[in-house]
C-alpha cells in the first residue's frame, strides 16, 4: 500500500524532536449500506474511505494527526506538525522494519465488495413480506444491511510492520406491531466477521421472523415491576450485563485514570464463584473478531475472571506500559481518524454446569429478561442499567405474562457477586460498543444466569 | 507542494462537471471540509492532542425517481469518478418513488437568507493557539481539583474545535456554502468520602472559547459530583420529579426523534394524527429554530438547500406541525421546513432538529423546589439509548439525584430508575423554570428545568 522507505522516514521526521514511540496506521476501506422501510428500498450507499493516522507517543502524551490521502507530502507534512507539538530530552530513532507480522488471512468466501447489491435487496425485500405475513397486526417493518471492508497496514518505531485485513457484515431488522392503539417493537441482528457467506446457515427472514414474535407477543405485556427482585438473563444478548457491569471496568484506560472500581483488584474476588469471564477476539468469524489489533499487536484469548477471581485487564500497548502489565491485544480504534483505546471484542461469562429450564424454576417470584436494548455504566462509580426490550414476569418457577420494557439498574461489583447461578447454554450476541466517541463492532455472550436481586425500572409499585 | 489550496465548493464543482457530463439525471454534491483540533488533559499533562484536516464528498443521483448513493474521503479526480459511478449503480437498486427529486424554490417554507451568516464564524476563533488552547484546559482541571478536597480525580477533560466549510452544488441550479466555527469544552470530576464515590460532568459549547467562563464550568462540575457522595436507594414510589435542564434537554432530543415527518409517515411516531392535538399543559411551547443567533445548528440552508427557519411545533402545549425535509414534503402536500440533516458527508440527507429547545417559563427553579413537598431533583440519567423506546413509548432510566423534602433540597439518591411512557410525561410536566440551557447532541436541544408530577421511580 506505500513504499516502506517512505514509512520508516514518516516514522523517524515523527521522533524528530524526542518522543518514546512512533506509529503509522494506513487504512483502506469500502462500505456499503441499504435499507428498506414502508417496502421500499432506500438509502442505498457506497463509500471509500483511503487515509493515515500518524500516532507519536512521548511520555504519557500521545500527539496524533490524521490525513484523508496517502500522499507523501501531506504526510511527511503531518508528521513535521506532530514532532513540533513535542518537546522531549528523550531522543529515539526507529527501528529497522524488520518484526515483520502477516498474520493469516481471514478465509473470505463471498466479498461484500463483488456481492451485488441488488441480491442485498432481494433480502431485504423477503424480510420485509416474511415479517408483514407473520401477523396482520403487523404495521411496519424496518431492515438494514451494511458491510464493510477494510485493508490495514500498520508499522511503528519498534520496527513493527503488519498488514491486517477485516470484512465484516450486520444485518437488523425492526418490526413493529399495533394492537387497540398499543404499539410494540422487536428487534434481531446478525452479525459477523465474513462475507455475504454470512447467511448461508441463518438467513435474514429467519430473523426478521424472530423479530416480528418478539413485537407481537409484547402487544399483551403488562407495565413491568418497580422494585428488587430476582432476574434470570437469558444467553447471548443478555451478556451485556457483564459488558456494563464488569467488562468497561477492566479497560485499563480507565485503571490508569483511577476511574475504575475495579482498580487494585487483580487477584482478588470480585464476582461470585460460579463466574468465569473471557474477552477473546480469536474466536473464527465472531462479530468482535479481529486478526491483529488497531496497533498491529496479535490478538490472542484473555481470560478476565476465573472462579470469581480478577484474572487480568484489557489493555492496549499505552496502559500496559504505564501499568507494568502485558498487552492483551486490545488496542481497538474505528478507523485511521481515531486513536487505539482499550476495548473489549468477544466478551462474555463462560458456560456453566446448570440447566436454563432448573434456573428459571428456582424463581418463585421474579424476572425472565430474554432480549435487550443496550446498557451503559459509568465505570468509576460502577453504576450500570441496561435496558430489556423482551421480558416475562416469573411466577412459582414457571415463564408466565410478557412486561413492558423496563430499565434493570445496579452497581456492577455487587451485581457480580448476585449471579448465583450459571447455566450451560452459552450464545452470543453481536453489537455497536460506543466509547470516547468511537463506535466498534462488539460482541457479548453468556449463557442463562440467575441474579439474586436487582432493581426492574417497571411502573408498577 | 505546489498543490493548489482547493476550497470544497471547487471540488463540488469540479464532481458536478463530471456528473453533467455522464448526463446521469438529477445530482447533488454535499462537501464538508474542516480543520479540528482536539487536546485531552490529565493530572496537567498533555495526555493526547490530535489535528486533522479532512474533505470528503456525497453525491446523490436520482434517476427515474430513484435515488443513489456514494461518498469518497479521497478527492483526486479518478475517486470522484469512481464515486459517481457507484451512485448510479446504487440509484439502479433504490425503489422507485415520484417524490424523489431535488428541492425546487416553489417548496420553500422560509424566505433565503434569514441567518446572519457572520454568527456561524466566529473571527474570533483564530485568536486562540494551540498553546493557549492547552493551558486554558489544564487551568480548569487545577480549578476542579481546588474547589473540594473530595475531588479525587478528573477522569475526562477534553477541549476540541473545528472550523469547517460545507457546500452544496446541485443539478436544479442551487450552489452555495457556509462557514462555521465551534468549540467545546467538557469535563469529568470524580470526587471521593470515606465510604462512596461520585461522577459528575459539565461543558460550555460556543462559536469560540472567548465566552467561556472556567470558574462556572469547574464549579458546576464538582458540585454535581461532591453533591451526590452517600447517596442510597429509595424505596420504590411515586413522587414529582423536578428535572435538571440537561437532563429533560435529553428527553427532548427523544421527542424530537418522532416530531419528523419521516417517523410520523413511516408509522414510527405517536404523534401521528394529532396534530392541533393537545399534548402538553399550556404553559409549554417548542420551537425548532435554524436561524438562532447563537445556535450552534444554525445555517443558511438545510442538507439538500432548502433556506433554514424557526417552526413552532408546539404552541402553549398543542401540536401545530411535524419537521420537513423535500421529500417527507411532498408526500404531505406542504412545502418544506428546512430540516433535511446528515450527521456527514458519509450519509443520505434525513429528516432532523436543528436548534431544538423548551422556551423559558416563568418560575425560577428554587420556587420549583420550594413548591415540592415529596420529590426527586433528577441532575443525571443513564441508559436513554437503551431506556426509552420512541416507538412504543416507553421511558426507563436509570437516575441520580436530591430528595427534595417540605421544599428543601434532602438527601442524595442514587441506583433508581423512573419510568413512564411519552404522553403521559408529556401531559405531566406542571411547571417550567427561566434556567434555558443548551446541549450539543443530534443538533443543538436546549430546555430549562422543569417539574413533572407523579411518576413512577423505582429502587428498593
Amino acid at each position: 500500500m506505500i513504499d516502506t522507505r517512505l514509512v520508516k522516514k514518516i516514522l523517524n521526521i515523527l521522533l524528530k524532536s524526542g518522543g518514546d514511540f512512533s506509529e503509522i496506521f494506513i487504512q483502506k476501506k469500502t462500505s456499503n449500506s441499504l435499507n428498506i422501510e414502508d417496502g421500499k428500498i432506500e438509502n442505498v450507499s457506497s463509500g471509500f474511505e483511503l487515509g493515515c493516522g500518524l500516532r507519536l507517543i512521548s511520555e504519557d502524551s500521545t500527539f496524533y494527526a490524521y490525513v484523508d490521502s496517502l500522499q507523501s507530502d501531506k504526510l511527511i507534512n503531518a508528521a513535521k506538525i506532530l514532532s513540533a507539538a513535542v518537546n522531549c530530552s528523550t531522543m529515539l530513532k526507529a527501528l529497522d522494519l524488520t518484526k515483520k507480522i502477516y498474520p493469516q488471512q481471514l478465509i473470505i468466501k463471498k466479498y461484500p465488495s463483488i456481492y451485488p447489491q441488488t441480491i442485498k435487496s432481494e433480502y431485504l425485500v423477503e424480510v420485509d413480506r416474511n415479517a408483514r405475513d407473520f401477523d396482520n397486526k403487523i404495521i411496519q417493518v424496518s431492515a438494514g444491511i451494511s458491510d464493510i471492508e477494510s485493508e490495514e497496514f500498520i508499522a511503528n518505531s519498534e520496527g513493527l510492520l503488519t498488514e491486517n485485513s477485516n470484512v465484516k457484515v450486520f444485518f437488523s431488522v425492526n418490526v413493529i406491531a399495533e394492537k387497540k392503539g398499543e404499539i410494540r417493537t422487536g428487534y434481531k441482528s446478525i452479525g459477523k466477521t465474513c462475507g455475504y457467506e454470512i447467511f448461508d446457515n441463518k438467513k435474514p427472514y429467519d430473523a426478521a421472523l424472530e423479530a416480528a414474535g418478539i413485537a407481537v407477543k409484547m402487544l399483551d405485556a403488562i407495565n413491568a415491576p418497580a422494585g428488587s427482585l430476582p432476574v434470570v438473563i437469558g444467553p447471548g444478548f443478555g451478556g451485556v450485563i457483564f459488558h456494563e457491569a464488569c467488562g468497561h471496568g477492566l479497560e485499563a484506560d480507565a485503571i490508569v485514570k483511577d476511574a475504575s472500581v475495579y482498580k487494585d483488584k487483580i487477584g482478588k474476588k470480585i464476582a461470585n464463584i460460579k463466574i468465569n469471564a473471557i474477552d477473546d477476539p480469536t474466536i473464527a468469524g465472531h462479530w468482535g473478531s479481529y486478526v491483529v489489533d488497531g496497533e498491529g499487536f496479535p490478538s490472542s484469548k484473555t481470560l478476565l475472571i476465573e472462579n470469581g477471581v480478577l484474572k487480568s485487564y484489557i489493555t492496549d500497548l499505552k496502559s500496559s506500559k504505564k501499568l507494568g502489565l502485558s498487552q492483551t491485544g486490545n488496542g481497538r480504534r474505528q478507523s485511521y481518524r481515531d486513536i487505539p483505546l482499550p476495548r473489549m471484542s468477544n466478551t462474555y461469562i463462560e458456560k456453566g454446569s446448570e440447566s436454563p429450564d432448573d434456573i428459571i424454576r428456582s424463581v418463585k417470584k421474579g424476572i425472565f429478561a430474554k432480549e435487550f436494548a443496550g446498557g451503559q455504566v459509568d465505570p468509576a462509580t460502577g453504576d450500570f442499567v441496561f435496558g430489556i426490550s423482551e421480558g416475562y414476569i416469573i411466577e412459582n418457577g414457571k415463564i408466565s405474562e410478557p412486561v413492558k420494557g423496563a430499565t434493570l439498574i445496579g452497581n456492577g461489583p455487587e451485581i457480580l457477586e448476585k449471579i448465583v447461578s450459571v447455566a450451560d447454554n452459552l450464545d452470543f450476541a453481536p453489537g455497536f460498543c460506543g466509547k470516547a466517541g468511537q463506535s466498534i463492532a462488539n460482541e457479548v455472550g453468556q449463557p442463562t444466569i440467575l441474579v439474586e436481586r436487582m432493581t426492574v425500572g417497571g411502573t408498577a409499585v | 507542494m505546489r498543490e493548489k489550496k482547493s476550497k470544497i465548493l471547487d471540488y463540488c464543482d469540479k464532481a458536478a462537471g463530471m456528473l453533467a457530463f455522464k448526463n446521469a439525471g438529477q445530482f447533488e454534491v454535499y462537501g464538508i471540509s474542516s480543520t479540528h483540533n482536539e487536546a485531552g488533559i490529565f493530572n496537567e499533562n498533555i495526555e493526547n492532542l490530535s489535528f486533522s484536516d479532512t474533505k470528503g464528498l456525497g453525491i446523490r443521483i436520482f434517476k427515474n425517481g430513484r435515488i443513489g448513493y456514494s461518498y469518497t474521503s479521497n478527492l483526486e479526480d479518478s475517486e470522484i469518478k469512481e464515486c459517481i459511478e457507484r451512485a448510479a449503480d446504487n440509484s439502479e437498486v433504490s425503489t422507485e418513488d415520484i417524490y424523489n427529486y431535488l428541492p425546487e424554490e416553489s417548496e420553500f417554507f422560509y424566505p433565503k437568507e434569514i441567518v446572519d451568516r457572520k454568527c456561524l464564524f466566529s473571527e474570533k476563533f483564530n485568536d486562540f493557539s494551540i498553546e493557549q488552547k492547552i493551558e486554558i484546559a489544564k487551568s480548569l482541571e487545577k480549578k476542579a481539583k481546588k474547589i473540594d478536597k473530595r475531588v479525587s480525580a478528573v477522569a475526562d477533560l477534553i477541549y476540541d474545535d473545528s472550523i469547517s466549510e460545507t457546500a452544496i452544488v446541485n443539478s436544479a441550479g442551487f450552489r452555495d456554502s457556509y462557514k462555521s466555527t465551534s468549540a467545546f469544552l467538557y469535563i469529568s470530576v470524580i470526587s471521593r468520602d470515606d465510604s462512596d464515590t461520585s461522577t459528575g460532568d459539565y461543558f460550555d459549547c460556543a462559536r469560540d472559547m472567548s465566552s467561556f467562563d472556567i470558574d462556572d464550568i469547574a464549579y458546576n462540575a464538582v458540585t454535581r459530583s461532591t453533591s451526590l457522595l452517600g447517596a442510597k436507594k429509595i424505596k420504590s414510589q411515586k413522587m414529582d420529579l423536578l428535572l435538571d435542564s440537561f437532563v429533560s434537554a435529553q428527553f427532548l432530543q427523544v421527542l424530537a426523534g418522532i416530531l419528523t415527518a419521516d417517523a410520523v409517515q413511516k408509522g414510527r411516531s405517536l404523534f401521528r394524527g394529532r396534530i392541533e392535538s393537545r399534548i402538553f399543559n399550556k404553559n409549554i411551547n417548542i420551537i425548532d429554530d435554524g436561524t438562532l443567533s447563537y445556535g450552534l445548528s444554525s445555517r443558511p440552508f438545510d442538507s439538500e438547500g432548502v433556506p433554514k427557519g424557526k417552526t413552532v411545533v408546539f404552541e402553549d402545549g398543542v401540536l401545530k406541525t411535524y419537521l420537513y425535509n423535500s421529500y417527507t414534503a411532498r408526500k404531505d402536500k406542504r412545502p418544506s421546513t428546512g430540516n433535511a440533516a446528515r450527521a456527514s458527508y458519509k450519509s443520505p440527507p434525513h429528516t432532523g432538529i436543528s436548534n431544538f429547545y423548551l422556551l423559558n417559563g416563568i418560575t425560577s427553579f428554587s420556587d420549583m423546589i420550594k413548591k415540592t413537598n415529596r420529590g426527586l431533583y433528577v441532575t443525571d440519567i443513564i441508559g436513554v439509548h437503551s431506556g426509552i423506546n420512541p416507538i412504543s413509548g416507553q421511558i426507563s432510566v436509570g437516575a441520580k439525584g436530591l430528595l427534595i423534602e417540605k421544599g428543601g433540597i434532602s438527601c442524595p439518591v442514587k441506583e433508581i430508575t423512573i419510568a413512564t411512557d411519552i404522553l403521559s410525561f408529556c401531559s405531566s410536566i406542571t411547571d417550567i423554570g427561566n434556567d434555558l440551557k443548551f446541549m450539543p447532541a443530534g443538533g443543538y436541544t436546549g430546555s430549562p428545568s422543569v417539574l413533572v408530577k407523579n411518576i413512577t421511580v423505582s429502587g428498593s
